[in-house]
């Protein structure tokens, strides 16, 4: 009996995995089955479901006409690079916040972070550029970079701070007392058992980082420092989308973040805490 | 008092940081709303006082109340799905089994799409004509005509929150999942020999354990969806006839078809205002529950 | 000292000789980006910095989606811009917030200026009839049909000659059981063309320098003959899939090119993209069909390239734009882009322009007493949001939620 339950169970989980796995990929499948598509068969009726043959003249394209391998690059960089500043940035504001002894001190910080969240972005970035445009630092990949960090750290600190609060002081009182600074103690301790909401963070940092838009084109302006989004939305003109190149890039697009999930779940999902808490 | 010093300034490059590039930015921001600000005449801008925001209220072409309703449909029902099924994929993803790795990264992906190339592709996949979702059930012969999913008034906003829900999926399961991480197997051992069956143990164990992480997530999502235009602005510009229209998307259309900054960061600032009073409320509901009160 | 006076001098001529000849490096945005059409723009400039080595030109090409803003940021924030590309629908915001150059001087001393066809005159001219740009293209409205699926039905695209022609051709495609339809609605995005290039077509009276506005003083909106041309267009709308009122550019091309409405009325920018999905002899252009009066009020749409204001290269950049706007390179230009050249010789002596199908434009251009090139009330102070208005309405109306005297009632109220 036991053993049938257990079946039907498993059954249950993986009709229940099955469905949110489909749901998930009908728009990836539509997406790759038209990057491999020719031109001629892009709007047809009814439509095709599957290509008439691998046709790899989309990427072709990507790559050489629409010099997507610059635009890759660019976004690699300022992704990789805003993402972990803003990490060291929030698992240090996170960590203080958590650890600080005056609460209304925290809290009112706190609060400060979350009205942050509050405003639609769209509306800061004409003040925003006018203010940086009297710097001249404008089209400049390093600027990009800053604001892109400013635009996660909020979130960020909020995160990490609502998972050091679960992480006991009494954990941390031992090495305290031994003389550990505050930093060792944050990086000796505390890091490891938080594991996997650091990279929880971080991979959310790489994610939104990689896919902002509207700032990417409203602060660059040469063709070369150009990001993945900006390249990607060219592709649609007054003439149209170019639905056959544009998902192809969406394809390519798609990998570095897939890969960044895909290695961050390995520690998000370690189950690191057996024998961390022994109270 | 030393390590309290050393906490501070830990937080200081955060604070000053977002003092910079996003609160002096808000601030000139607030002072827009109350401005008539025009992009199409630079030099003609002054203070207007509450203007910007009677002619929100009292548009013909926009209904605001219509808009509000829209807005609240979208963020309640967008939440309610994605907090569930977000937390049931964590639960399902939580023991491990084989493949895993591969299957978190493809359920995930939906997040990491940008929203407005997403909403394109889902408004061509949702076409009432040559679209996939049509295709599939007119071949499997359930219809015969296209459904216009995205022109029918009266099931338009719930295509695009359908997408939205998809987009919103993974955030929860993977903040849920990351925190249902850091529940101790102690407690879970205590449950069980107490009795407890699985449902009694997700409740009553697991469920206050990460409640401060349910609590922030679910707040900052809501923040999130309110502010975020980018889906029904790619797949129905807020028609039909304004039947998908909410307040973001509206202050997309104000900023980019009218031209009209002042208007655009009025709605802005209703929408703070919005979320300043519903985060208060929250917060301190949540914190009253946590003292156990 | 007259020996030191003598090398200061030499040195100072020296050095201005030197930064006379020095490269001078100059902005051009665009914005109708295309990567398409950017390699089209690196040709032209690539050919001029050739011919003028001593001036170089950096293209930035934002993204079509959000280049409108980013020009307008970009100005705003006063950052190094010298040329731009001008559309009709931004040109008075850019002339009133003082960012573009009065053209006249430099015209005065352009010998090609004399070879500009009258529309260009027509379009530079639009704002305080003052001369703020060169127009490079010309975008009408013609009739693009599929005459393979037409010739099915029994119908020739050259029976086409009214809009109660299209009428009646459309009812006879229409056939939802068989997914087959005749009009290619357009739902959202600046919809208002659609409805007004046909309703237009039935006044008597009808104002080309402001198609809203009769002569009479009263809007175009308490006309009955325009209701005429309205109630005709719900008709069409009729024989379109009932989709179609969320239908942007994208959608209406992808329904013409599946055959499901094999009549669209579009653009010359649309025959290159369709020559890449469709074969030549699946598609024909035929003239705009004109109305009960016989005549047509087609609108032209334009864009053109202007000196910003603030440029400090005012004179290497008008040699870019003289350059662009010869008689040669906009041809070239048009004949990779698709939309209608701006010179008279091109008209004149090359054939691409008036053969196959380009013939429609062809012959609207040489039939003035039919086809009446007029202007939409695009520099009225009401016209930023008119499209966002005009597209709820006109949705609702279609929908069957209001009634068109009431919809026509809300039109007048706003233009008069």
């Amino acid at each position: 009996m036991k053993i049938l339950k257990r079946f039907f169970g498993s059954f249950l989980k993986v009709i229940a995995l099955g469905g949110y796995l489909i749901f998930a990929l009908i728009p990836l499948y539509w997406v790759m089955v038209t990057s491999f598509k020719g031109p001629k068969e892009l709007y047809t009726f009814p439509i095709a479901f599957l290509p008439k043959s691998l046709n790899f003249e989309n990427y072709e394209f990507l790559f050489t006409f629409a010099n997507f391998g610059i635009y890759f690059r660019n976004s690699l960089l300022v992704s990789l690079g805003a993402s972990f500043g803003a990490l060291i940035v929030s698992v240090l504001s996170g960590y203080g916040l958590s650890r600080i002894s005056s609460k209304k001190l925290s809290n009112g910080i706190l609060i400060g972070m979350y009205l942050t969240q509050m405003i639609p972005g769209f509306l800061l970035m004409l003040p925003l550029y006018l203010m940086l445009s009297k710097f001249s630092m404008i089209n400049n990949l390093f600027v990009l970079g800053i604001i892109y960090i400013d635009i996660v750290i909020a979130f960020g600190t909020i995160m990490s701070k609502g998972f050091f609060d679960r992480i006991p002081v009494s954990l941390e009182e031992a090495a305290l007392i031994d003389g550990c600074g505050t930093l060792e103690v944050l990086y000796r301790i505390v890091l490891p058992v938080s594991l996997p909401a650091i990279m929880a963070i971080f991979s959310f940092f790489f994610v939104n980082i990689w896919n902002e838009l509207f700032l990417a084109v409203m602060f660059l302006s040469s063709n070369d420092k150009m990001t993945v989004p900006a390249a990607l939305n060219s592709f649609i003109s007054k003439a149209g989308i170019s639905w056959g190149v544009m998902s192809a890039g969406l394809v390519v697009a798609l990998l570095p973040t897939i890969a960044v999930f895909a290695f961050a779940q390995k520690y998000i999902i370690a189950g690191l805490t057996e024998g961390a808490v022994k109270e | 008092m030393k390590r309290n010093l050393k906490l501070f300034i830990m937080v200081l490059p955060t604070i000053a940081i977002l003092i910079l590039f996003t609160y002096i930015p808000i601030v000139q921001e607030i002072q827009i709303a109350f401005e008539n600000y025009n992009l199409y005449n630079l030099s003609n801008i002054y203070f207007n006082g509450f203007d910007n925001f009677i002619a929100i209220f009292t548009n013909i072409d926009f209904n605001f109340v219509q808009i509000v309703l829209n807005t609240v449909l979208w963020v309640v029902i967008s939440l309610i799905f994605q907090f569930t099924l977000g937390f049931g994929l964590a639960l399902l993803l939580k023991k491990p089994f084989k493949g895993r790795g591969i299957y978190s990264g493809l359920v995930f992906y939906p997040w990491a799409v940008s929203g407005f190339a997403i909403g394109l592709v889902w408004a061509w996949i949702f076409n009432g004509q040559f679209g996939l979702i049509n295709g599939i059930l007119m071949r499997l012969g359930i219809i015969n005509q296209g459904i216009g999913f995205l022109s029918d008034p009266h099931i338009a906003l719930m295509s695009v929150i359908i997408v939205n829900i998809w987009y919103g999926i993974p955030f929860f399961a993977i903040m849920l999942l990351a925190a249902l991480q850091s529940v101790p197997e102690e407690l879970y051992e205590a449950a069980k020999m107490d009795g407890a069956g699985r449902v009694k143990r997700l409740f009553n164990v697991t469920v206050p354990y990460i409640r401060p992480t349910i609590a922030s997530t679910i707040l900052l999502r809501t923040m999130w969806i309110l502010n975020f235009p980018d889906i029904i602005y790619a797949m129905t510009d807020g028609g039909p006839a304004n039947s998908t229209n909410t307040l973001a998307n509206y202050m997309i259309i104000k900023m980019y078809s009218f031209y009209n900054y002042g208007q655009a960061a009025a709605i802005g600032f209703i929408i703070m205002s919005v979320l300043l009073i519903f985060a208060t409320i929250y917060l301190s509901a949540f914190s009253r529950l946590e003292k156990g009160i | 000292m007259k020996k030191v006076i003598l090398m200061v001098l030499v040195f100072t001529l020296l050095a201005g000789i030197v930064a006379f000849s020095e490269t001078i490096t100059l902005n051009f945005m665009q914005v109708l980006t295309s990567p398409q059409r950017t390699a089209w723009w690196e040709q032209v400039i690539k050919d001029f910095e050739t011919l003028n080595p001593n001036i170089k030109i950096n293209l930035i090409s934002p993204p079509y989606e959000q280049a409108d803003n980013k020009l307008t940021t970009t100005l705003m924030g006063k950052q190094p811009l010298d040329i731009i590309e001008v559309r009709d629908y931004t040109i008075k915001q850019l002339v009133d917030n003082g960012w573009l150059t009065n053209l006249t001087p430099y015209i005065a001393t352009w010998s090609a200026s004399k070879t500009l066809i009258p529309l260009a005159w027509q379009a530079a001219k639009t704002v305080n009839d003052t001369p703020y740009m060169i127009p490079q293209s010309f975008f009408v409205k013609a009739l693009f049909v599929r005459t393979d699926v037409l010739s099915k039905y029994g119908i020739d695209p050259n029976d086409l000659k009214t809009w109660q022609d299209v009428l009646n051709a459309c009812q006879k495609l229409y056939n939802p059981s068989k997914n087959q339809f005749g009009w290619d609605n357009r739902g959202k995005n600046s919809p208002f063309i659609f409805p007004d290039t046909l309703a237009t077509s039935f006044v008597d009276n009808a104002n080309p320098n402001n198609l809203y506005m009769l002569p009479n003083g009263q809007t175009i909106f308490t006309s009955s003959q325009y209701k005429a041309g309205w109630e005709l267009y719900i008709k069409l709308f009729k024989t379109s899939p009932q989709d179609s009122i969320n239908w942007g550019f994208d959608s209406q091309v992808n329904s013409f090119v599946s055959g499901i409405t094999p009549i669209l009325m579009q653009d010359p920018d649309t025959v290159g993209l369709l020559n890449t999905m469709l074969d030549k002899d699946q598609y024909t252009v035929v003239p705009l069909p004109v109305g009960p009066t016989g005549r047509a009020y087609p609108n032209y749409g334009f864009n053109g390239l202007g000196i910003v204001s603030y440029s400090q290269n005012k004179q290497a950049a008008w040699k870019f734009i003289e350059y662009a706007s010869s008689p040669e390179v906009n041809a070239w230009f048009n004949k990779n882009y698709g939309p209608l050249p701006i010179s008279s010789v091109t008209y004149q002596n090359d054939p691409y322009f008036s053969t196959g199908v380009y013939s429609a434009w062809a012959y609207m251009m040489a039939h003035p007493e039919e086809y009446v090139f007029s202007n939409y009330p695009f520099n009225s102070s009401k016209w930023p949001g008119w499209t966002s208005i005009q597209q709820a309405d006109m949705q609702s109306l279609l929908l069957g939620n209001v009634s068109l005297d009431t919809v026509l009632a809300k039109w007048n109220n706003y233009w008069k």
